[in-house]
Order: structure tokens, then sequence, then C-alpha cells
């Protein structure tokens, strides 16, 4: 069977395709538009799949939607009808978006692919979110955790899952926590009250946590509370998002917390008013953690099971993710490439294919490069045209030549196959660099990344060595596969490891096994054999405010804007300083 | 080319926005996220421009932008700084008028290479008449007035350019270009007033709908809330759903 699984209008919306049973292609349509977090209807992702896989449009089988937009609109029309009359103003406006598109979803993919509305299905968000998580990961019996802002109704919902290959597949969601009372939200209040962008700055909000102390903790319990049956529920006093168009937190939220940041304004760590924040911020990450934990910790002893599936936007929470690992009881935690959203694109397909046409089981490759591949003659066409000299080399040449750039400072922006699905370059759109230096961290905030200072940089580390340089409890490694948890730097290796220990002592690591990136891991190897350490920064191909880069255009592209030293596409090479010297770049306009 | 100078007759209505020093951080702030935006527009024409000359040029002038974006913003940020009350630090909101809109959420792989350089003029021409004109009034603070000079000379530079690669790349059209290019400008400030109208019409509409008939759905809406319980709920099962309904 081919099925097309869509994600959209919320935010960063993809497409993924599933032919008989596995997944072929899948990216987020941010990669192609070249609009970060893009929520518009993915048009350019499903023709890329489409194409990819040489499949025309009245060949498919279903499409299916990661969401029902019905079901959607009651909610968005019950809690209007139930803030009445506050509600006043966001009410014309949740109308004209709602009604103006997101309703019609049946014949906006109707219209874009022609297909009969009869092979067009819809599933419930969060049953995307478990399908992405447990029917991708390699385990047959598992319980399923989801947590995001909201889908439907549901915010947060708990269940199992049962899978053999070639038999049938199960998924059985037990229970849910339904909106206003939402772990997502409680989370972008904060990030909003920092300063951030809601449903892009919550990681710099778990960034920021570790430089503060969580004294604000009884606080942040009084307002999301636990009820007696083991859920939680927010005291709505201090919420706006479910009358508000423009905020997220209340009036009450701010006496409690103070004014909120002026986004304009860089956070001063060494002032007390950044400290407050640090502090607030890791406050709410802490009451955040002690929830999960307790609502993974009951489930674990409900099933019995000894593996988890995390998916929603939460599970992007890699300092959560690490707590429940070590704290709930699973021996195992399973969280996808792509947690969010956009992996609700395969999570539906996967669920149409399993469950509802009730195919086989398949296990699914156990890697994310799913996007569109680099074409390193490209380079070579941009270089030459700009009389750059591009080295095409071999293996163990440009091996050589990486790790001794590396080794003397440089920064190396790192393209290779198919792109990675989901918001983490795992080591085919990374920038990789030395990770014992702290100026090299600056450097990469300052010149090459421009963005905030307090941020770290993740490493990455061969599987076969990560113990040795990192405490991971038992399971760790898979957690780290995608880069999905946080861990403690063994102490003796802090000093070495600068630029990726954040301040608190930890990194979100990502555990490579040879067989997911297996040139990534040759380098790894070497620069461990010229340094001693098997570890190099790995953060994504991108500048602040763009997407990862897809193309080996846009890798040119930011090679050329930001500092860094040396671009390979594959096998082909390329080098700043002879750039510099060799070529009179841009022309003044 | 006739060189741009300010606009004499609406000098006195840019002297009266610009005396507000409030309106004055918040407008440099919004240019500084307009360029920010015709930054990333013009990387993303170079990275899918064929022709290496015109791609060294547009990345060029990408980098200016980028250039504008930050003296728009250390300016802003400064003059903000100054404010007893700045203000909300919340969305900057729109405003903006033709020649403050950058390049206008242009999608630059659906454009030719003649239109693509004929909307670039286009732009930059009428963000460099702005900025002249906004130039000239601005002589009670001089730090604002050097951004925004420097800025208009750079706008006038990237006009020239555009127009002498939309003469060697396309010398018999270029004029039938730059038409086809004023009207779709003209096109596009129609649909925008349009989109605006029909925003505010079914606005005013909705409000109306929600005072006048909502409410007594809104009574049933929270008495049954008010039956809902806090905390775990069962999932919704769908024995019958058959796969895939919207509900």
């Amino acid at each position: 069977m081919k099925i097309l699984g869509i994600s959209a209008h919320y935010h960063d919306a993809a497409a993924a395709l599933l032919v008989d049973g596995l997944p072929v292609a899948a990216v987020q349509e941010e990669r192609l538009s070249r609009q970060k977090n893009d929520p518009a209807f993915p048009l350019r992702a499903i023709e890329w799949c489409l194409d990819h896989a040489r499949i025309d449009p009245s060949e498919l089988d279903a499409a299916i939607f990661y969401e029902r937009p019905a079901l959607k609109f009651d909610r968005v029309l019950m809690t209007l009808l139930r803030a009445f009359p506050h509600s006043w103003r966001v009410f014309p406006q949740a109308m004209k978006n709602m009604v103006g598109e997101k309703l019609w979803i049946r014949g906006i993919i109707h219209a874009h692919l022609d297909l009969p509305v009869s092979r067009i299905y819809f599933t419930d968000h969060h049953l995307a979110h478990a399908a992405a998580a447990f029917l991708t990961a390699p385990t047959e019996n598992a319980a399923i955790l989801t947590a995001d802002g909201v889908g439907e109704w549901a915010t947060l919902t708990v269940g199992r899952g049962s899978k053999t290959v070639g038999g049938a597949s199960h998924i059985e969601l037990l229970r849910e926590v339904r909106f206003p009372h939402s772990l997502g939200l409680f989370y972008s209040a904060f990030t909003a009250y920092l300063g951030f962008r809601v449903n892009e700055g919550e990681y710099k909000v778990m960034g920021l946590a570790a430089y503060g102390t969580p004294r604000w903790a009884a606080e942040v319990r009084r307002i999301l509370t636990r009820t007696p049956d083991g859920a939680f529920a927010l005291n709505l006093d201090y919420f706006e998002y479910h009358r508000s168009v423009d905020s997220t937190y209340s009036r009450q939220f701010l006496d409690l917390f103070g004014p909120p940041r002026d986004r304009f304004e860089p956070i001063d760590l060494a002032t007390p008013q950044g400290q407050h924040y640090a502090d607030v911020a890791a406050s709410a990450q802490a009451v955040l953690e002690e929830v999960i934990v307790d609502v993974a910790s009951t489930l674990r002893k409900e099933t019995g099971l000894s593996d988890l599936c995390m998916g929603g936007g939460v599970a992007l929470n890699g300092v959560a993710n690490a707590r429940i690992l070590q704290k709930a009881g699973f021996e195992r935690l399973f969280v996808p490439s792509a947690p969010g959203d956009a992996g609700c694109a395969l999570g539906a397909a996967l669920y149409a294919d399993r469950i509802l046409f009730g195919q086989p089981h398949r296990d699914c490759p156990d890697h994310p490069f799913w996007g569109p591949a680099v074409e390193p003659e490209g380079l070579a066409r941009l270089a030459s045209e700009d009389g750059l000299p591009c080295d095409r080399l071999s293996g163990s040449q440009l091996i050589d030549q990486v790790v001794e750039a590396v080794a003397q400072g440089s920064v190396v922006g790192w393209m290779e196959g198919a792109a990675e699905f989901g918001p983490r370059a795992l080591g085919h759109r990374s920038i990789l660099a030395d990770p014992g230096d702290a100026v090299m961290r600056d450097r990469l905030n300052r010149d090459i990344k421009f963005r905030e200072t307090f941020r770290p940089f993740a490493p990455v580390v061969p599987a076969e060595h990560a113990d040795r340089y990192f405490e991971l409890p038992p399971g760790g490694r898979r957690l780290g596969r995608f880069m999905s948890g946080v861990f403690s730097v063994r102490p003796e290796w802090r000093e070495r490891l600068r630029a990726v220990t954040h301040v608190d002592g930890t990194a979100r690591v990502q555990i490579l096994e040879q067989d997911m990136a297996p040139r990534l891991h040759a380098l790894l190897t070497a620069y461990g054999r010229r340094q001693g350490i098997p570890i190099l920064l790995n953060t994504s191909f991108n500048l602040a405010g763009d997407p990862i880069v897809t193309s080996v255009e846009e890798g040119y592209s930011t090679f050329r804007r930001g500092g860094i030293d040396l671009l390979v596409a594959d096998n082909a090479l390329l080098r700043r300083q002879q750039a510099r010297q060799q070529q009179p770049m841009e022309e003044v306009a | 080319m006739k060189p741009i100078t300010g606009h004499g007759w609406s000098n006195p209505l840019y002297r009266l926005v610009w005396a507000d020093p409030h309106r004055r951080a918040r407008k440099l702030l919004q240019f500084a996220e307009v360029e920010a935006e015709g930054a990333r527009d013009l990387f993303r024409a170079a990275e899918t421009m064929r022709d290496p000359g015109l791609r060294r040029r547009l990345f060029a002038h990408a980098r200016d932008e980028v250039r504008h974006a930050g003296l728009f913003r250390t300016r802003g940020l400064a003059l903000r700084r100054t404010l007893a009350n700045p203000g909300a630090a919340k969305g900057l909101g729109d405003g903006l008028i033709a020649g403050e809109r950058g390049f206008d959420k242009l999608e630059v792989e659906k454009e030719s290479v003649t239109s693509l350089l004929a909307f670039i003029h286009l732009s930059e021409r009428a963000a460099a008449k702005a900025f002249a004109a906004y130039g000239a009034v601005l002589d009670f603070d001089p730090d604002t007035r050097a951004v925004i000079t420097q800025v208009a000379r750079d706008e006038e530079g990237h006009m020239r350019y555009s127009h002498a690669e939309l003469a060697r790349l396309a010398p018999g059209s270029a004029n039938r270009a730059l038409w086809a290019a004023r009207f779709r400008r003209l096109w596009r400030a129609y649909l925008r007033l349009a989109l605006i109208l029909a925003d505010m019409i079914a606005h005013v509409f909705l409000t109306l709908f929600y005072f006048l008939l909502v409410g007594p759905f809104a009574l049933i809406a929270k008495h049954a809330s008010r039956r809902e319980t806090r905390g775990w709920h069962v999932c919704t099962q769908r024995p019958r759903d058959g796969g895939g309904g919207q509900y």
C-alpha cells in the first residue's frame, strides 16, 4: 500500500510517504519552503515525497491527516463558549481561522492531490503521536506516553502498544488529560513570559533553566496542581491562552513572578533580573519534571512493561526525558527523531497502514534520514562558477583533512546523504567543531549561529565510547540515539569538553551507532586517534532564524554567510581560507 | 536614473510621525525585522539563481540587508532604552507603508529572473524614496538620521544594480518587466486593502454574532463544563469510525 501522511496548520507542517509498510520519504515543509516552522499545508513536502518515490498522487491508496479537524473545531468552539463573554476578542479571530481553512482539510487534500475523498482519512492527533513513537521503535511491547500543547481535546495520553513482525499491531490509549490542562501550554506560557517565541523557544527555557535554582517551585506548583487521581490541572486564573489572541499568561501570573522579560533585551545572567528569569525557568522545568516523572512511574506500575515510547512536543525536553529514564522505572525510553507535530505525518501514515488497514507489521529502519539527499556535483558547480577550488576526495582523504582542520580549530559544515526528519541535526546536516575549547562555543554562538550566549552545544560520540565520557543510566544509549536525553559529563572530562558541557555539567549528547551514520562515525574515530577524545561538537547546520539546510545550495550560502571554515558535501570539500585568498568575494552592489 | 529625494509635500506628516520617540523606536525595530526578512528572501534568491554574476550581487545585496537590520536594531534599541516606559514587548504590529515593506512576502522560487529583478528594483526604489524623506525630517535626532541616510544611500545602490542587471539579462524586455512589476505591486496593494476590509467586515459580523446569538449556547456550555471533572478522562473509543472520520 502507498500511504501519504500529512501534518499541517498548527506549526511545523510535514509529509511522509509509506510504501508497503515502510517509510520511503519524510520531510518538514520548512526544509523546502525555507520558512522556519512553516505551518502551511505542505505542498512542497508532498510533491517531494511523491517525486522521490516516483508515485503519481492517483496511485496513493490513502492520504491521512494527523488530526480530526471537526473535533478540533468542537474544542475551539466549546472553549470560546465557556469563556463567554471574556472570549469576545478571540472569537472572531478563531472563527476566521477555523472556518476559513482549517476545517476543510478533506477538500484541501482532494483539491491538491485529486484523490477521491473516500481515500482521505483522519486520525486522532495523539494517536498519530503514539504511532510515530511506538511503531518506529525497535520494541514489541511498550507503554506509550504522549504530551504536547493540545491536539483535538487531549493534551496528554497514556497507553500501551504491541506488535510483532509479520503480525498485527495494536495501540490502546487508556486515558487522557484534556484541554485546557496541558503541560505543553504550561511550558509555553513560561516561554512567552521569558521573552521567547512560543512553539520555538521552549528549548531555550530548558537551556536557561540550568543557570537557575528552582526557588519559585512552590509558586509554580500553585499553578500546576496535582489531581487526586494522579493527573494534573492548571489553575486557569494564571493563564489567558484559552480566551486571548495575543497572551498566554494572565495578570495574576505577573503578580506572582513579576514583569515579563523584554524580548528586545538580552538576558544578562550577572544581573539580579537575569538570575530571576533563570530561576523562574528552573522552577518551571523542575515542576514539569515532577509531574511527568510521576505520570510515567504510575504507567510503569500499571502496565508492568519495561519499555516506554514517548511522543509529542514535550518529548523534546531532553532533561525531562533523562529524569523519566532514571526515575520512572523503565529500562528503555524511545523518543523518535521527530516527536513533535511534524513526526505526526509519519505516525499517521503508520497508523493507517498497521491499524486502519491491518497490514502486518514491518520493522522500520532505525534512522532519521528520510529527507532530500545532497548532490555534491552542485557544490562543485557553485564553487567553480565562483572560482573557488572544490576538492573531490576519497573517503579516507576527506576524513583526514577534516580531522586535521577541526584539530586546528576550524568549524566544518557537514552535509551527507539524506536530510534528517525532525528538529535535530544528527550528522547529515551538522556544523562540527572541536568540543574542548570554550572559545569555540562563544565563537559559534556569536559569529556563526548568531544566538544567545547562554545556550549550550551538543556533543556527538561513538556509542562504544559514550560511557567513558558521560554518566549514562541504563537505557541512556538508546535515548541518546536521536539526541533526546541530557546526561552528565563525567567530571574528569568536563575541562576537556568545555564547549559542549553546559553550566550544570550536563550535555545533550548524540550517541552514534556506526550503522546509523558510518562516515561520521569514522570521522569521530579518526578525530579520537588524532586528539585523544572521539567527540565532536555537533550543532544544526543553519543560522539563527533559518531552518536547517537541505540542499547543497543552502549549505553553500550558509557557509558564505557564517564564519564556517570548511564545507563538506558527501565527497566534495571547500575551504574558506582558500576562498579568501583566491577569489574576490561578492561585488559591492 | 534620477537621484532620489524626499517628498517635499509629505515632510510635515513624516516630521509628525517621527517626532514621537516611542513610535520612532518601534518603527526602527520594525524596519530591522523587515530588512532581516528581506535578507532571507535575497539569500534564497541567490541560492536558486543560475547566473553566477547575478548570484554574487544578490548575495551582496542580502548581506547589506543583514547589515541594515543590525543598524536599525541597534539604533532602535538604543532609543528604546532612553524611554521611561518603552511599551509592550509583544508583536510590533504592521502599519507599514509601501516603501517600508521590503519584498513583501516575495516567493522567489516562483519568479522569473526578470520579474524578480523588476520587483527588487521597484521595492528598492520605493525604500530609497521613503528613507530619503525620513532622513530629511530627522534633523532633531542626528543618530537616527545617520542610520536612515546610510540605508537610503545603499538602497539607491541596490536600485541601480537591479536595473543594470535587468538591462543586461533582458535587454529587450526590461521596460515591460518593470511595468508588469508595477501592476503586480498595485494589485498586491489592492489585495491587501481588500483583505483588510474583508477582515474588518468579518470581524464586525462575527462580534455581533457573538453577542447576539452565542449567549444561550454559552450558558449551556458553561453548565455542562461544571459537571466535567479535572484529571484523567477515558479516551474516546470510535468503534464505528471505520478509520478516519473528521469527528
